[in-house]
């Protein structure tokens, strides 16, 4: 019996073709080998069922083991970019299986190592830009970033510059000043509640915070997509902004946003990148912990919590949401402890929605479906990018989802204002 | 007379009659990356001759009838068929040697029914036990396979391997717990294998007991589209103690004392030898570190209801002590057993002749061997594996574990495992025909002291595939001429096990 042979093209790459990628295919994989290798030689695979990709599609190309494996094989001259650009789509950056890996769990202190996916997929996918690969989706969804300044929120508050601080509308905020609060693009345009209810929580609380002179998107989603150079220029303003009316402190209530500003931009700017970068649910934490926001107004109603990804498994912060929630008074809180919802997520990070919003959808769905076991009458998250999909599974199986700061402002008795959602017509991923 | 087809089999033509088939293509998969993940398990794997492995294409069916149509095609066109579930196995089962069409059936992962009252659920074979367990707890049951790759690895898998659990010894492995199926064969029909006719029944004297034919063969006889499997009481209690030894032969002796005690909720037994102990001293954050005299460890853990284990324990704590055993303490003994599915293999405790840590590929060569020739067995395997290790310089001893095998009768006989490290980066055909020739040597030193080549991973590749007819000896015939019947024109995962000797 004749052994196979590969199919004709299989092998006939070679490591790094001569056609003027080859240089950056190498870099690529001189970057990441050893820690893919890391994964491949293990070979525990305990990262899969905690993906929530992977729960859903249940295809070996879509899981960490396989954006570790294709390194291998691309070092091989096996697969190329365009090969495998599709699989590194099918990602959210939610890092569950960064935490589930042995590697991590038990031998990451002593060796100084984690296990890096995140960042690999994050890596694949800037190669794919620079290679020609990129995806339709995400190409218009910059070219509409750059040409607005902001991410191109699906709703009805046109995405414009002169509508970026329609949500504060009737708050006095001031601009500048030493104290800044970076509002997210979905929250400034469409879920317009979450800024006005942390906006007010802080004003009620007496914390000083201006708003930017000009505010952009952070540049985050562009350069999860891969497009480094544009996400590069969004951060270049928006320090610019800060300085330019003295900022120290940054308050990020957004979750995606703090990532951003404190592993992207600590990257880009090294030592030249002076600002203390603080938390919105840890600053509200602090607030009404010290006594100084009072939650006296009863919320009747029976919630679990969402840890969104970038909080829980990205940052470590589970413990701040709880206890607030915990201090609400009225409040019945059934948990699902933080370690079991490694494997949950909403599928709304890492431009998966802009290009599978199917999967966005059933991720979702069944998040929302496990919330619905627990016989709840709302789904709190604490993360602007989870509650659209997770909104729109919420009105097929007839729970609410809220925002955590939305339900904390009532308990301290403001009224909200803005909107949670707007109207179904025009939902869709974004 | 042979019969296996090749690669270049797979042209458009199928291509389109697979299509017809799957009818979505998400789930029909001939792009390289596809094949190029559905190549490899945690095994050692020849990265230079990755591509020689790739199937030519993969679909992800979603029913038996999808499968059934798929097997039929591949058996008229004489296309070689591998079924993958986890790929998560130490063995090459589901690794394509000659190409053809991998049926991947991880979108198969229903749960088809709990049934509370005959004590059964019924699966798809894409699920992991991991998940179904989460589905089964309100109910106050479990599904008690629990192999080390208990959070990954999937049921199809586990009955393709014929896998072995951590708690055998009290609840069976993963053929005792399945109570019945249906199997694709070889040929496309879809067959109920079970205790005669039945279901749900656990004994049945009708006709031939099929049900431990199709588990084990590494998807040599047919693929598993669903599976109705045991379900047992959630234990009330699980106790788990940790006992050290200055003397292999004390742990020796003490691991056939607690098996001998005839306690019932004995779930299982795992004894650690010198060399892992060593391994497991090499980071401190793995493993907390132990005074240099110990030099082996016995690990022991009871399930079952309260007052049966509180009455174990106290039995379990005596015995383990008996001849110089120190207990570890609670700490180690429930940190480390809540963690026995992640603890005991990372690439990066490698070292290499300089004791330089070094990225390795885990490899775990497992046998069965009986309790009264562990101790010889060990010094063998370890004198092995020290020779390739000098010589080639890309190979590290990792250490052995032997754990309970029996079923419900732990006394007599045990997984043996060996972990080898593999520095798979610097593989090359000397080094992978000397890993080769190595595993070759261990499974012939099991032969030699009436062991089996496996007890759970399978005896796929070569090392261990040629050495197969030499351990089923007088039977090997019969498996031969099963194979043949089955599977007539050899489609069926082609090139595992030496089954090719059954069309010759």
């Amino acid at each position: 019996l004749s052994s196979a042979e590969p199919r004709s093209g299989d092998a006939a790459k070679g490591p790094y073709a001569p056609d003027g990628d080859g240089e950056l295919r190498r870099e690529f994989v001189e970057r990441w080998r050893d820690n893919a290798y890391g994964c491949f030689s293990s070979g525990h695979k305990f990262c899969r069922e905690v993906c929530p990709v992977m729960q859903v599609t249940r295809n070996e190309n879509h899981t960490p083991t396989a954006f570790h494996a294709n390194i291998v094989a691309m070092e091989q001259g096996l697969v190329d970019a365009e090969d495998v650009a599709d699989d590194y789509v099918h990602c959210t950056g939610c890092g569950a299986c960064e935490l589930r890996c042995p590697n991590t769990l038990f031998t990451g202190d002593f060796y100084r190592h984690r296990t890096r996916t995140v960042d690999v997929v994050k890596a694949m996918r800037a190669l794919m830009v620079k290679t020609g690969n990129e995806r339709p989706g995400w190409r218009r969804w910059v070219e509409r970033l750059v040409e607005a300044g902001n991410e191109p929120v699906l709703g009805e508050v046109p995405v414009e510059q002169e509508h970026v601080r329609d949500w504060a509308h009737g708050l006095d905020l001031p601009e500048g000043g030493e104290t800044i609060m970076f509002v997210d693009c979905e929250a400034a345009f469409y879920r317009t509640s979450y800024s006005r209810a942390i906006a007010q929580l802080l004003m009620k609380a007496g914390v000083d915070f201006g708003l930017m002179r000009e505010q952009w998107c952070c540049g985050g989603p562009a350069a999860e997509m891969g497009y480094v150079d544009q996400a590069r220029a969004f951060a270049e303003h928006n320090v610019a902004d800060w300085r330019a009316v003295g900022a120290r402190r940054i308050i990020a209530p957004d979750p995606h946003d703090y990532i951003a500003f404190t592993e992207d931009y600590p990257r880009y700017f090294g030592a030249d990148y002076e600002f203390e970068i603080v938390l919105g649910v840890e600053l509200l934490g602090d607030l009404v912990g010290e006594g100084r926001l009072a939650l006296t107004e009863p919320v009747e109603r029976t919630v679990t919590y969402h840890d969104p990804c970038r909080l829980n498994k990205r940052k470590g912060v589970h413990e701040a949401p709880r206890e607030l929630l915990r201090a609400i008074p009225g409040l019945t809180f059934r948990d699902v402890d933080h370690v079991t919802q490694w494997s949950y997520c909403s599928g709304g990070g890492g431009g998966l929605p802009v290009e599978k919003p199917e999967i966005t959808a059933e991720i979702s769905r069944r998040r929302v479906g496990r919330a619905a076991q627990l016989d709840v009458d709302t789904l709190v998250s604490a993360c602007p990018w989870s509650e659209r999909p997770l909104a729109n599974a919420g009105d097929e199986q007839g729970l609410e989802v809220m925002d955590l700061f939305e339900l904390v402002a009532r308990a301290a008795g403001i009224e909200v204002g803005g909107h949670a959602r707007a109207p179904a017509a025009t939902e869709a991923g974004r | 007379m042979s019969a296996v087809a090749f690669k270049s089999a797979i042209d458009d033509a199928v291509l389109d009659e697979l299509r017809s088939i799957i009818g979505d293509e998400r789930r029909l998969l001939p792009n390289l990356s596809s094949r190029v993940n559905r190549t490899r398990v945690p095994a050692p794997f020849p990265v230079h001759r990755w591509a020689e492995h790739m199937p030519d294409v993969a679909v992800l069916p979603v029913s038996a009838e999808e499968v059934a149509a798929v097997v039929r095609l591949a058996n008229r066109r004489g296309i070689p068929v591998v079924p993958r579930a986890g790929g998560t196995g130490l063995s090459d089962g589901a690794v394509p040697l000659r190409g053809g069409i991998l049926v991947d059936v991880k979108l198969m992962n229903q749960i088809h029914e709990i049934d509370l009252e005959d004590r059964t659920v019924t699966v798809g074979p894409g699920i992991n036990m991991l998940k179904l367990n989460e589905q089964l707890r309100p109910h106050g049951v479990f599904y008690p396979d629990d192999p080390a790759s208990y959070p990954c690895s999937l049921v199809g898998g586990r009955i393709g391997t014929g896998g072995w659990s951590l708690l055998g010894a009290r609840f069976g492995h993963t053929r005792d717990l399945v109570v019945s199926m249906q199997v694709v064969l070889p040929t496309g029909e879809i067959a109920h294998v079970g205790e005669g006719g039945g279901r749900k029944l656990r004994k049945s004297s009708t006709g031939l007991t099929l049900k431990h034919l199709f588990t084990g063969h590494q998807g040599t006889l047919g693929i598993t589209t669903e599976a109705t499997l045991e379900l047992a009481p959630r234990p009330e209690l699980e106790f788990a103690a940790f006992f050290a030894f200055d003397d292999y032969m004390k742990a020796h002796r003490t691991t056939g004392a607690l098996t001998r005690s005839g306690l019932a909720t004995l779930a299982g037994v795992v004894l650690f030898d010198e060399w892992k102990i060593a391994y497991l001293r090499r980071d401190d954050e793995a493993y907390i570190p132990q005074p240099d005299d110990v030099r082996s460890v016995v690990a022991v853990a009871a399930y079952g209801t309260r007052g049966e284990v509180e009455a174990a324990a106290e039995r379990i704590m005596k015995l383990g002590r008996l001849d110089d055993g120190r207990y570890l303490g609670d700490e180690i003994s429930q940190g480390d057993w809540a963690s026995r599915h992640d603890r005991y293999a990372t690439p990066l405790h490698g070292r290499d002749l300089e004791g330089q840590a070094v990225p390795m590929s885990w490899h775990c060569e497992d046998a069965a061997l009986n309790y009264s020739v562990l101790p010889r067995v060990r010094e063998e395997w370890h004198a092995i594996v020290e020779r390739y290790r000098r010589e080639y310089g890309i190979f590290d001893d990792w250490g052995m574990f032997a754990y309970t095998s029996g079923a419900g009768k732990p006394w007599g006989d045990y997984l043996v495992e060996i972990d080898v490290g593999i520095w798979e980066q610097r593989l090359d055909e000397d080094g992978w025909r000397a890993w080769v020739s190595c595993k070759r040597e261990i499974s012939e030193v099991s032969l030699n002291h009436g062991g089996s080549i496996t007890a759970c991973h399978g005896a796929t590749r070569e090392g261990d595939a040629e050495l197969v007819p030499r351990e089923m000896g007088s039977s090997w015939p019969v498996a031969l001429a099963i194979k043949r019947a089955l599977d007539p024109n050899n489609v069926m995962n082609p090139g595992k096990q030496s089954f090719d000797e059954a069309y010759r």
